[in-house]
């Protein structure tokens, strides 16, 4: 059986924190959600090497997902990093300037995202 | 240990503007302060300031506001001698004075579209030129930038460039008006008492009584922390809060009232006896005070004066300046010192 992975999902829809949950919890992975940015940073302070990889939005309120990037690749760089983009291209280009690992654009076929997410944990583990 | 001036509140907004702080400080990323004037958007920049790693370099304001297109140019770039016609010497602009530290850029919103370009191409490239200079310079700036204006509607109305706000905003640090935080007051009022008393040769402020203190807190703040300070100025003036919350409008914010001022506009006619007399009331001889009443009477007139002005200009604050024939900065000034209110809309 496969290890479980841990991950956390940012986004300010409460709607698609609760879909992309259900979703993952079913497919085995152990989620914590935050709906903005500074949750989202508190939570990896508190529990730094626990999380395998995260999802985020890029538009949200206080710390923007881009930000989340930034700041997650200087203080953990061992965490892998999935931006969530739906508004054009300037939010996306900065979410790759800032070296997330996968940038995907809305709407999101969560089946798709599953996989991508276990090529990149794998792709990194070798 | 030095950090910041005191960000004074006990509201859920103010505490997690503070918790926000303390976190992104060390970070040097693109911050965005928004919220009304008077509201602590430059408290907040010096706190981040104070708190990061740029803290003891420099830390070097520009007001987006204050300066014409060209002039702008120039301060935040500066020029090479000759760039243009009257360039004798050399200039440096503020981003070289800001290297290594931070560059504040207050009232973003009112930049000039071509300079939001030009700004926008060293935010990508981290490389700026001084006018009339072949070469580009490195700069390791730290951008906080602050607005009261609604960028998201800039946008729309194409005043904005949409790819530099998304450059700008990676952070966004939101401060909401005064008067959806009413739980601050008492703590502002306690601090700046405090403060004030013994700038004021230990006059006391009164201690609002409750009654008081309901009405401050049904008052709209338009000037927000800002007029709360000029208010508890004038109360340790006049020595009681009475006449100052009797003197509130408190129709401010419904349209209605703000059209019947603006219709009613009248020239100033000062009436000496005014300063003197605060709403018939004989002033205290404890307290009383000809250089304070002097000031008091002065920055009166000088209210009245460019309040009528203002809006007879429908706050073209550059049109305000020329026909008071002050500078546009020193008209700024007063309009936050003497707490001069623009209408809401
Ligand atoms: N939370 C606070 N605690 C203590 N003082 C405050 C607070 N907020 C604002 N002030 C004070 O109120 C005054 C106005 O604040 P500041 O200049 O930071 O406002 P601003 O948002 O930059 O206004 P403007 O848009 O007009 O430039 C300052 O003297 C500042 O020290
Ligand atoms: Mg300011």
């Amino acid at each position: 059986m496969q290890k479980k992975y841990k991950i956390l999902i940012i986004d300010d829809s409460e709607e698609i924190l609760n879909t992309y949950k259900k979703f993952f919890i079913k497919k085995n992975y152990s989620v914590a959600t935050a709906s903005n940015g500074l949750d989202g940073l508190k939570i990896l302070q508190t529990e730094p090497n626990d999380f395998d990889l995260i999802i985020t939005d890029i538009v949200m309120p206080n710390i923007s997902g881009v930000g989340i990037i930034s700041i997650v690749k200087k203080k953990f760089p061992e965490i892998l990093i999935i931006a969530i983009t739906g508004w054009g291209e300037h939010p996306g280009m900065l979410a790759s300037e800032a070296e997330a690992d996968l940038v995907l654009e809305k709407p999101i076929d969560l089946m798709e995202l599953d996989k991508r997410i276990i090529d990149l944990i794998q792709s990194k583990t070798i | 240990m030095q950090s910041g001036p005191p960000i004074i509140g006990v509201s859920p907004a103010i505490v997690r503007v503070t918790d926000l702080i303390n976190h992104v400080a060390d970070t040097g990323l693109n911050i965005v302060i928004s919220g009304e004037t008077g509201v602590g958007k430059e408290v907040i920049a010096q706190n981040l300031y104070q708190k990061s790693p740029r803290k003891g370099k420099p830390f070097v304001k520009v007001n987006c506001a204050a300066l014409p297109e060209g002039l702008l140019e120039s301060e935040l770039y500066g020029y090479e001698r000759g760039a243009f016609t009257g360039a004798e010497q050399k200039k440096r602009g503020k981003f070289e004075l800001a290297n290594g530290g931070v560059l504040f850029l207050d009232e973003i919103g009112d930049m000039p579209i071509l300079l939001q370009s030009k700004l926008l191409h060293v935010l990508q490239s981290g490389e700026f030129a001084p006018l009339g200079s072949e070469k580009e310079f490195k700069t390791d700036t730290w951008l906080i930038a602050a607005t009261n204006h609604d960028l998201e509607d800039e946008i729309k109305k194409h005043k904005f460039r949409e790819d530099l706000y998304y450059r700008l905003n990676i952070i966004k640090i939101y401060i909401p008006p005064l008067r959806e935080r009413t739980e601050d007051i008492p703590h502002l009022i306690n601090y700046y008492s405090q403060l004030y008393t013994s700038q004021f040769n230990n006059r006391n402020i009164l201690q609002p009584s409750s009654r008081v203190l309901q009405k401050l807190s049904e008052y709209y703040w338009p000037g927000n922390v800002r007029e709360l300070q000029n208010v508890l100025k004038r109360v340790l003036v006049l020595g009681s809060w009475d006449d100052i919350i009797d003197g509130f409008d408190y129709g401010y914010g419904s349209s209605n009232a703000v059209r019947q001022k603006t219709e009613q506009v009248q020239p100033p006619i000062p009436s000496s006896n005014n300063f003197l007399f605060q709403n018939g009331q004989a002033p205290d001889l404890e307290s009383f005070s000809l250089k304070d009443i002097k000031k008091n009477a002065l920055d009166k007139v000088e209210k009245e004066a460019i309040s009528y002005i203002l809006e007879k200009t429908g706050w073209n604050r550059s049109r305000a300046s020329k026909i008071l024939k002050i500078s546009y900065k020193t008209l700024l000034y007063k309009i936050s010192e003497l707490g001069i209110l623009p209408p809401t809309t």
